[in-house]
């Protein structure tokens, strides 16, 4: 007799949400947790006192069917945030729902015609790629149109339709999130990715939680009654006959179980928590190769006021990026472990709508800088504070800085387990038995490429499908 | 730039009659002495010496070493002592052969990999997960084959006395030199210093001039082979370089006798499991003196396989090939027929019929 039928690796949103789904089919499930707290990279930022400084400002692909199923009870701050492009010139650019064509105009007459046809195609194309990305088994869909995309980079695809360096070098932040270069081949992928999900029913919304993302995780945990163990470092995963048997922690304690689903990294779960070796050679060489040589810095500094730009909400995101190049610039720079000149970043006042976040009066700045240096020492982590302070006193000359903190992406990746991989391009038009399984039976992946829950969901039926 | 050479090469020149030389592994060595059939007959009835430093051998250590083998090769090296050996393959993540040799545990933690053809990329990034140390040996080697071997051993002052699939370090006056029986003839193999190669070949060669031992080529030793049915890589199969490749299969090679499928932990066990092969290896005689290398096997009127390396066996008086062939045409006795190609003294294609023979077409050397 196992311990338990289903050991769920990682108290993230993935991880809860596949223990949900689990309990919900009868099985006894285990979830054990490495940190003393859940939530993984929707925890907060330690960041003095009565701040909530969240490390996921924004969510962008809440799977909607789960927050259905598990009628998780949720509030947004904003729902529809728009994302706005900072100019060093004072002419901010904003892509508003309706008014963007408007802001568009000011830099560009021509780009504000094609952005209408833009948002039609990148939508249409977007639509296509839902049915790889939103339910499983939706596979007969022809992808044909999404084919030419595998070796497009994200610069040619926007510089196939736009003129104007504001318009482009905004847009083009969404496709760093996954650790490619904007010029390498498939880059263009995620920005299709971006836009076929949606939040709160709106196709490439982007919105933020009332509370935090911390108060996902609370409305999991309020609809999931499962074994939780916090403090629970899995150090391997044991295989039997082919078959995963359960893992062992590093107290030296084993749970047995016939089903593992591991929301920890791709790489982390095949070729550091599995026997050396066990995934093949050949397929843990690739995962090695795949190995992201840039990252993403959190900067967060408490202000006495809220920063106002020329014309821009303050709920939105507001991105810096002056030009296509200052990205390839940024690129190499952090490849060879120096900060960027020109510091790319996209930054939220999440204090805005959410005055819970801070204490009367003050309100915080977040910034996720990239692509950055994995790892950064004291000095350069200050350095960093100090641009990103310098990037924003520019546009708002009386900003008052109350306090600062710099996470650098090790820091990120030890503390709260984010991924360490680059995004596999073959994996965005993969289908979700590519994605999630393993050679290993029993042993299922959520964690990557983390559309917030979905792939936890349908691990979960996957499993409970392969055992029934 | 001189010429890359084993330490034996310039005992190999002076004897090397018809200057006949071919590269293997990045290395020159003597292709025929004098004529290959006469040395191939005396490698089976007398006694032979044969350069076999082009071999490619990799040391292995660590604590973790063990494991790694485990993984690594498709038998289970963990029950070896020092000083015992076995045969076994390496396998791709699709189950596709990528080398096949033996495994010599030296110590503890300490292993002897050596084989026909390299693939240290493959092998040197695996072991670097389980943080074993790989290093390439350099050292000399020479084969000693046929049934006076162990008497020439003896004569030289060698304690012969060595089980197959062994090795055995020994001191041999003023030479520490390394005694193994790794090879497929029933022979042994003397491994040396590079520095004394040349006192080692004349050492065995003044002990051999009774028993009539001469060197002889690679040309020879690839007929001994083809007699005893092996299928080497290169010359036979194009090993899987590629790590998802699911060809050559083991079975396809007649190799899947060197595989334990209930060591489960190996490299490519799943696949190899899952694969459904319909071809194995089989030895052909043809009713010719004509080769019939890599052409097709008819069996009934359709195509049913094709041969491997053909050569001309002095001991069988014939051509002989191997062949992969479909297994319902492979049972020992079943007429096939073979399109022979055009050649200088044959301008025509021709049909010569071939019997299918089970291998080895002839035992090793017989050992007195």
């Amino acid at each position: 007799m196992s311990d338990c039928d289903a050991l769920v690796i990682g108290g993230g949103v993935s991880g809860l949400t596949a223990a949900a789904y689990l309990a919900r089919a009868g099985l006894r499930v285990i979830v054990a947790e490495v940190r003393n707290k859940l939530g993984g990279a929707c925890e907060s930022i330690p960041f003095g006192e009565s701040f909530h400084a969240p490390l996921t400002q924004t969510l962008y692909a809440l799977d909607p069917r789960m927050v259905k199923e598990l009628k998780l009870n949720l509030k947004f701050a904003v729902r529809d945030m728009a994302l706005a492009g900072l100019r060093a010139d004072g002419k901010h650019i904003v892509f508003s729902r309706d008014g963007a064509a408007r802001s568009i105009a000011v830099h560009s007459q021509a780009d504000a015609k094609a952005w209408k046809r833009f948002r039609r195609e990148l939508f249409s194309l977007a639509r296509d790629m839902r049915a790889l990305w939103w339910e499983e088994g939706t596979l007969s869909v022809s992808h044909e149109r999404l084919e030419p995309f595998r070796r497009l980079s994200a610069a040619a695809f926007l510089d196939s339709w736009f003129e104007s360096d504001a318009l482009k070098a905004t847009l083009a932040f969404d496709a760093t999130e996954t650790g490619l270069s904007l010029f390498e081949p498939g880059s263009a992928l995620p920005l299709l990715w971006r836009a076929s999900q949606e939040m709160c029913g709106l196709q490439g919304a982007v919105a933020a939680f009332a509370g935090g993302p911390q108060s996902l995780v609370q409305a999991l945990l309020e609809a999931t009654k499962v074994d939780i163990r916090t403090g629970a470092s899995v150090s391997r995963i044991l295989i039997a006959g082919g078959a995963v048997a359960g893992a062992e922690l590093v107290s030296g304690e084993t749970i047995t179980a016939p089903i593992v689903i591991s929301s920890a990294a791709r790489r982390r779960t095949l070729n550091e928590l599995l026997p050396t070796g066990a995934i093949g050679f050949a397929r843990a060489d690739s995962m090695d190769r795949a190995l992201a040589q840039t990252g993403t810095a959190k900067v967060v500094l408490a202000l006495s006021a809220l920063p106002m730009f020329g014309g821009v909400p303050t709920t939105g995101r507001f991105v810096l990026a002056e030009r296509l190049e200052s990205y390839a610039a940024a690129h190499s720079a952090a490849r060879a472990g120096r900060l960027p000149d020109e510091l790319i970043l996209e930054a939220t006042t999440p204090t805005a709508a959410d005055s819970s976040l801070a204490p009367i009066g003050q309100h915080l700045l977040i910034a996720s800088v990239r692509p950055v240096p994995l790892a950064m020492n004291d000095e350069t982590k200050a350095r960093l504070a100090v641009k990103v302070i310098a990037a924003f006193t520019r546009h708002v000359p009386g900003m008052h800085v109350v306090a600062s903190e710099v996470l650098t992406p090790e820091e990120i990746s030890s503390r709260y387990g984010a991924q360490d991989s680059k995004m596999n391009i073959a994996q965005t038009l993969a289908s979700w038995d590519e994605r999630l399984r393993t050679p290993i039976s029993g042993l299922m992946l959520c964690g990557e490429n983390v559309v917030c829950g979905r792939a936890g969901r349908i691990a979960a039926a996957m499993a409970i499908r392969d055992k029934t | 730039m001189s010429l890359r050479a084993t330490p034996f090469h310039a005992r190999a020149a002076a004897a090397n009659r018809g200057n006949d030389w071919l590269a293997r592994n990045g290395v020159t060595l003597a292709r025929v002495y004098d004529d290959a059939n006469e040395e191939a007959l005396a490698a089976r009835f007398r006694c032979a010496l044969t350069d076999i430093s082009w071999r490619w051998r990799v040391m292995l250590e660590g604590p973790r070493v063990v494991e790694f083998l485990g993984r690594l090769v498709t038998r289970d090296v963990s029950q070896l002592v020092p000083g015992e050996a076995l045969k076994a393959l390496w396998l791709s993540d699709g189950g596709g052969v990528r080398g096949v040799g033996a495994i010599a545990r030296y110590g503890k933690e300490t292993f002897l990999l050596i084989s026909a053809a390299s693939d240290s990329g493959w092998i040197a990034r695996a072991a670097s997960r389980f943080d074993v140390g790989i290093r390439e040996i350099g050292e000399g080697g020479l084969a000693l084959i046929g049934p006076h071997a162990g008497a020439i051993l003896q004569a030289a002052g060698i304690d012969f006395t060595l089980e197959p699939l062994a090795l055995r370090k020994t001191f041999w006056r003023g030479l520490d030199v390394t005694l193994s029986r790794f090879g497929e003839h029933g022979g042994y193999e003397i491994w040396c210093d590079a520095d004394d190669g040349l006192v080692v070949w004349d050492r065995l060669m003044r002990a051999g001039a009774p028993f009539g031992l001469q060197p002889v080529g690679t040309q020879a030793m690839d007929i001994l082979d083809l007699e005893a049915g092996i299928a080497r890589p290169i010359r036979d199969y194009a090993p899987a370089r590629d790590g998802d490749a699911k060809t050559p299969t083991p079975k396809s090679l007649g190799l899947e006798k060197l595989i334990d499928a209930s060591h489960e932990a190996f490299n490519g066990h799943g696949a190899y499991l899952a694969m459904q092969e319909t071809r194995t290896l089989l030895g052909l005689e043809l009713d010719s003196v004509a080769l019939a290398p890599f052409t097709p096997l008819w069996y009934n009127g359709q195509i049913v396989g094709h041969t491997l390396t053909s050569l001309y066996s002095p001991a069988l008086r014939r051509a002989i090939a191997l062949a992969q062939i479909e297994i319902f045409a492979s049972r020992p006795g079943t007429q096939l027929a073979v399109t022979l190609s055009p050649s200088a003294e044959n301008p025509a294609f021709c049909n010569v019929t071939a019997r299918g023979t089970g291998l080895p077409f002839l035992p090793a050397p017989l050992q007195p």
